[in-house]
């Protein structure tokens, strides 16, 4: 074997192996940065006594059991409830619609904000036309929707979208109406055509207010997801809380909760860890 | 060459009592800039000059006059009469006249400028700020790399390839914009007070490296400033601003053969001069207003 084909296996294997050490430090930084705050030292300081309390206070009878399920309660109802309800399948639906209805606002909201934001013409045009719309609570748009898209997926997905997409919009406007005139005018020097300057300055600057907009955006969808499966459907996490509200099952109605709070954390976590991968210049400062 | 065709550029100020109110900025500036030369603009703060310099570069609008850069005209100038305007404003409805085309990349004159706060992208490291003008400067992929690499030892940047604008250094940065403008091989560069925000030693270093670079490339040089020995030292002409509406105050050929030192009797002299000029327009300042 010559000394060439030992290095380049070398190399190969290397490059295999830094491929897997990768994906491993970055799942590493996520959780750091995710889990690392909620299992603080100093936030377990709270957490503990907090759940210690919730647990006694039902045990002691000083609240009523009946009303106020303790944690115990909750977690083996939980469990329960992945056995008996399918709870998989309820979570993949709700999951379906929210990704679908999130994906269509951020593929029409963020173009249509860049636009806007990038030239006067088409701002004088379109932006009166949203914020009139606006300010319509997204909850507002319920009846109308059943009546137009009937009781199923697409009017789930609708009000979903409806949810997310101002704030996408009004935030990706702001970020790019805002850019450092100085940037853009030491790329126009340079002969930037405006589609150059879009790509390579007016979405770097914005991308703060961007992420900011789809954060704000992932918190109202689930709102809206909640309302939409609480009107139609048989499946999801949404129908599952009126259903245990049906049965006053307290307990159940709880564990949906916690969970709904759960997903909400980890989707704004995982865009705090899509902004810092993103804006890595950021870091210096 | 460059050449300013009675260059004036008026803003309109709306009072707080609503009435509106005429701002000159400048008044009337003819300039003929050889190729190859090396001119300061020297002025106190607020006078124009910077305004100026945008005018020259297209980045501005003139109110009224034109700029011609090697018998090309730079942009158009604004309309007189109310007819002119409709259409002007109906031409320009969609983009403005001093966005380029929508799509395509295309360097116009050979112009680099070059800011006071630098204007390098905080969201890419030194090389991609060189490899983005590279490119838009339509140099082929495969030399980006050789280039970049090339201009960035150019202004002594090696080894700081790598890192973002937030981690450099004032001085660094400034290079690092100096990088940025060379590397589109312009034949005129405009400086807007480049050296005003950096410390007194890196400020000379600076100087010195702008001298080598202008005496080894021949570029046409056109520096904006306040600071009088700055002028002085660098420049084989200095033209002085009168304070605000920005004009034309007077202009001084500085023929003392280079290398230059720095405290050299005759720079002295010629330093004393402006000086001087700029004393007589603070004492006698209402003879300047309209």
């Amino acid at each position: 074997m010559s000394v060439d084909s030992i290095i380049n296996d070398s190399a190969s294997s290397r490059r295999g192996l830094r491929w897997w050490n990768l994906l491993v430090r970055e799942l590493g930084v996520f959780l750091r940065a995710s889990f690392g705050s909620v299992f603080s030292r100093e936030f377990l300081t709270v957490l503990i006594p907090l759940l210690i309390l919730w647990e006694a206070l039902p045990r002691l009878g000083i609240v009523p059991r009946t009303l106020v399920p303790p944690p115990s309660a909750v977690v083996s109802t939980f469990r329960d409830m992945v056995v008996d309800l399918n709870m998989a399948e309820h979570l993949s639906s709700s999951a379906t619609r929210f990704g679908a209805g999130f994906l269509l606002a951020l593929v029409t909201a963020f173009p249509i904000g860049v636009l806007m934001g990038w030239n006067l013409f088409i701002r004088k045009h379109a932006l009166p036309l949203f914020q009139i719309l606006a300010p319509v609570p997204p909850p507002a748009w319920v009846p109308i929707t059943i009546i137009l898209f009937g009781v199923g997926l697409p009017m789930q997905i609708f009000l979903i979208f409806l949810g997310v997409f101002y704030p996408i919009l009004f935030n990706t406007y702001q970020g790019i109406k805002e850019t450092d005139p100085r940037y853009l005018a030491s790329a126009r020097v340079f002969g930037a055509s405006e589609f150059t300057l879009i790509t390579r300055v007016y979405i770097w600057h914005a991308l703060g207010s961007v992420i900011m907009g789809i954060k704000i955006g992932i918190a109202l969808g689930l709102i809206m997801l909640v309302i939409a499966e609480m009107y139609g459907g048989r499946s999801g996490i949404g129908w599952l809380l009126l259903e245990a509200k049906e049965y006053f099952q307290i307990d159940r109605m709880v564990v949906c909760m916690v969970m709904l709070g759960f997903i909400g954390w980890f989707l704004i976590e995982v865009m705090k860890y899509i902004e810092l991968k993103l804006a890595v210049w950021r870091i210096g400062r | 060459m460059i050449e300013a065709r009675r260059i004036s550029k008026f803003f309109s100020i709306v009072n707080d009592d609503r009435t509106a109110e005429g701002f000159t900025v400048l008044n009337s500036v003819s300039l003929r800039i050889e190729s190859g030369s090396f001119v300061s603009l020297l002025g106190p703060s607020g006078c124009g000059k910077s305004t100026f310099l945008e005018i020259l570069s297209g980045l501005q609008a003139p109110s009224d006059g034109q700029v011609w850069i090697d018998d090309k005209l730079v942009l158009e100038p604004l309309p007189a009469t109310r007819k002119d305007m409709e259409e002007y404003r109906k031409k320009y409805r969609f983009l403005s006249p001093i966005a380029n085309s929508l799509f395509r990349d295309n360097p116009k004159h050979d112009i680099a400028m070059i800011f006071q706060d630098y204007a390098v992208f905080p969201w890419m490291t030194s090389r991609q700020n060189v490899l983005f003008t590279l490119k838009l400067r339509g140099v082929h992929k495969s030399e980006r790399e050789g280039a970049a690499a090339h201009y960035l030892r150019l202004v002594g940047l090696t080894g700081s390839e790598n890192k973002y604008p937030s981690q450099l250094s004032g001085g660094m940065r400034q290079r690092l914009a100096l990088a940025r403008a060379l590397s589109v091989e312009p034949r005129i560069i405009l400086m807007d007070e480049p050296f005003a925000a950096v410390d007194a030693l890196t400020r000379e270093r600076l100087q010195e490296d702008l001298l080598r670079l202008w005496q080894e490339t021949k570029k046409t040089i056109v520096l904006v400033t306040h600071d009088v020995d700055e002028a002085v030292y660098l420049s084989d002409e200095v033209v002085v601003f009168s304070p605000l509406p920005g004009s034309i105050r007077n202009k001084v050929t500085v023929d003392i053969p280079r290398p230059r030192r720095r405290s050299s009797p005759e720079i002295r002299e010629i330093k004393e001069r402006l000086l001087a000029m700029y004393r007589y327009d603070t004492v006698h300042e209402s003879d300047y207003s309209i």
